[in-house]
């Protein structure tokens, strides 16, 4: 089974993530601020993380750009945002995501994305 | 209507959309998580806070902690769910990652002569520095090559003078391995004393962390054990703790803080780093 | 070599890095503590961000040097005396720190202004300020005032609310709300929190959060 983080300081983004991704047959771990992603990320080996950009204490691209430094194998990184500033999106990708969504996230467009950047597209 | 006395209800009146409420506030605001399966024993605090409160429900409770301006139900809340018990090695492993993984990678990068410094705080009576001490000379081949220094402080007298004494009960040196005990302690009657030599190999001082004339002189030190205070701390005493911990590490200095607390709830000040047996942060080696 | 006893101070090996060295350090004047702000080390910066917070117009200092200032532990000094300082400069600073493109500044600024309007002295200064953000234009600074509400202990925090749930037309500015809402929304808000639904009812992400708001407020 497929084990996926999901970070965001919302705790309603992260039910509505969890709830889709569960759905699916995914397994969902959730935290709330990039360090305590770190930290989990660090602990657990997972196969893909879904990361909101504002958050206080790490945002997504400080996580990510961590992450991204440790000696551990990488797993791709889907990235949320509200609409923002339009460099998000290419901070996004130099911060080492894989793909980059906006808010709100519609649970196909989820999981079309989740699927593909797992390898399962013919799930 | 029913003929059936009421059952004692084991969720203390508490939904479970209460605890889920609950669990992320207390989380946003003390950094302290509790997973589902301490949902009975996170209940049953709150079923006594909403008593000694007079509040009656859940939802009154919440509303007090939430808007109450003082913010002190939260704190008495928040020692209720922290049983801030001390003992001897308590939380061994991170003594191991200390050891195995910290001491050696300071070995390496320091200068001949320079002490390895240990600043240990809060002291409380003394079980934490001395676990130190003891897990060096224990356990850390390296002892013999290197000077290291323990500094331990608190900001309560009274409980330093406790630590300098180093008397302890039967509860608290229930883990010391016996041959440990054995070394280092004497049996008095039903208590143990710690040796002369390793009440000698720690220096105990008087610090409070919010105080930045208490804090300035404190500089050069490899390792800041903090443990269990922090969650204690309003998030502006946090913010200070970490600014003065930051000054008082050299460059690649680490912390270590307790199991249930991490770095998340205070700065991004420092790296993470995982090591075998326990996640520490770090400052950066190019900090100054 | 073994445990030595050692000194707090860190002056056993004769090696104590004291700010001002062994003699009395003279308390440096406000306008040396300006110019220490500007300095190119970054100890001095640090240590000026924590000396001149009792200094006359250190607000507007400390947030001018916030905002180009790009060593983090000169940051964290800054922000962390911006919350000491709780006055109108350090609350208006901030606020003007949530239009930043920078994300880390952005972040910051949130979590200071939340301590300032969780407790500070000048809890006061907050709610104009909020108003004036929850006006914006840009929907992100909007979502960022409702942040900042997060740990408010003023009564009218769910008054707000509902005035973004039933009056901002931005999706995510709403949603941020409604995410609040589950934790400080009363029965007042269950007519608004059903409205909000009908407003975007082809949203599955607000169905389910004003849902889930729903829930937590009907409890009893």
């Amino acid at each position: 089974m497929k084990h996926v983080l999901v970070v965001d300081d919302a705790a309603t983004v992260r039910m509505y993530h969890r709830g889709i991704l569960e759905f699916a047959g995914y397994m969902v771990e959730e935290a709330l601020n990039g360090i305590e992603a770190l930290e989990k990320a660090l602990e657990t080996p997972f196969d893909l993380l879904l990361v909101d950009i504002n958050m206080p204490r790490l945002d997504g691209f400080g996580f990510l750009k961590e992450l991204r430094r440790q000696p551990i194998p990488q797993p791709p990184a889907i990235m949320v945002s509200t609409e923002a500033a339009a460099g998000d999106e290419k901070s996004a990708y130099r911060a080492g995501a894989s793909c980059y969504l906006l808010k709100p996230v519609r649970p196909a467009q989820l999981l079309a994305h989740a699927r593909l950047m797992l390898g399962e597209e013919n799930k | 209507m029913s003929a059936c006395a009421p059952q004692p209800d084991p969720s203390h009146g508490i939904s479970s959309e209460d605890f889920l409420k609950f669990r992320e506030f207390f989380y946003r605001r003390t950094g302290i998580s509790f997973e589902s399966s301490k949902r009975y024993f996170v209940d049953k605090r709150l079923a006594e806070r909403i008593e000694s409160t007079g509040t009656g429900t859940f939802r009154g409770y919440f509303t007090l902690l939430r808007f109450q301006a003082s913010g002190e139900e939260l704190q008495l809340l928040t020692n209720s769910m922290t049983v801030n018990e001390t003992y001897f090695l308590r939380e061994e492993y991170q003594f191991q990652c200390l050891v195995d993984s910290i001491l050696p990678e300071i070995a390496k990068r320091k200068a001949g002569s320079d002490p390895i410094r240990i600043w240990c705080i809060p002291s409380s009576s003394g079980e934490e520095p001395y676990s130190i001490a003891m897990y060096l000379l224990e356990k850390w081949p390296q002892i013999n090559e290197w000077d290291v220094e323990i500094i331990s402080s608190d900001i309560d007298t009274s409980i330093l003078r406790r630590a300098r004494q180093g008397r302890y009960s039967i509860r608290s040196v229930q883990y010391v391995p016996p041959r440990w005990l054995a070394k280092y302690f004497k049996s008095i009657g039903d208590e143990y004393q710690l040796s002369e030599d390793l009440r000698q190999a720690v220096e105990f001082t008087r610090v409070n962390l919010s105080e930045p004339a208490d804090t300035i002189a404190y500089r050069n030190f490899d390792v800041i054990f903090c443990r269990n205070l922090l969650i204690y701390f309003d998030d502006l005493s946090r913010k200070n703790a970490t600014d003065t911990f930051y000054e008082a590490l050299n460059p690649g200095g680490y912390i270590c803080l307790g199991h249930s607390e991490s770095m998340s709830r205070i700065s991004s000040l420092f790296k993470v780093r995982k090591f075998p047996e326990a996640i520490v942060y770090q400052k950066t080696m190019e900090a100054r | 070599m073994a445990l030595v006893r050692g000194k707090a101070a860190g002056d056993a090996a004769g090696k104590a890095a004291q700010p001002a060295g062994k003699s009395k350090p003279k308390p440096a004047s406000c306008a040396e503590l300006a110019a220490g702000l500007e300095s190119a080390d970054a100890a001095v910066r640090r240590h000026a961000a924590r000396g001149i917070v009792l200094c006359p117009d250190a607000g507007a200092a400390l947030v001018s040097r916030l905002k180009c200032e790009q060593e983090v532990a000169v940051r964290a000094a800054i922000l962390t005396a911006l919350i000491r300082l709780d006055d109108p400069a350090a609350t208006a600073g901030l606020a003007g720190c949530l239009r930043s493109e920078d994300v880390a500044l952005r972040n910051e600024a949130i979590e200071a202004l939340r301590e300032l309007a969780a407790s500070g002295d000048s809890a006061g200064a907050v709610p104009p300020v909020l108003a004036s953000l929850l006006a914006d234009p840009d929907p992100d600074v909007r979502i960022f005032a409702v942040n900042v509400m997060e740990s408010m202990v003023h009564p009218d925090v769910e008054r707000w609310l509902i005035e973004v749930i039933e009056t901002d037309s931005h999706i995510n500015v709403c949603a941020t709300a409604v995410d609040l809402l589950c934790e400080v929304g009363t029965e007042a808000a269950i007519d608004p929190l059903v409205r909000l639904q009908a407003r975007f009812v082809s949203e599955p992400y607000i169905q389910f959060a004003a849902e889930l708001a729903l829930k937590r407020v009907r409890e009893i």
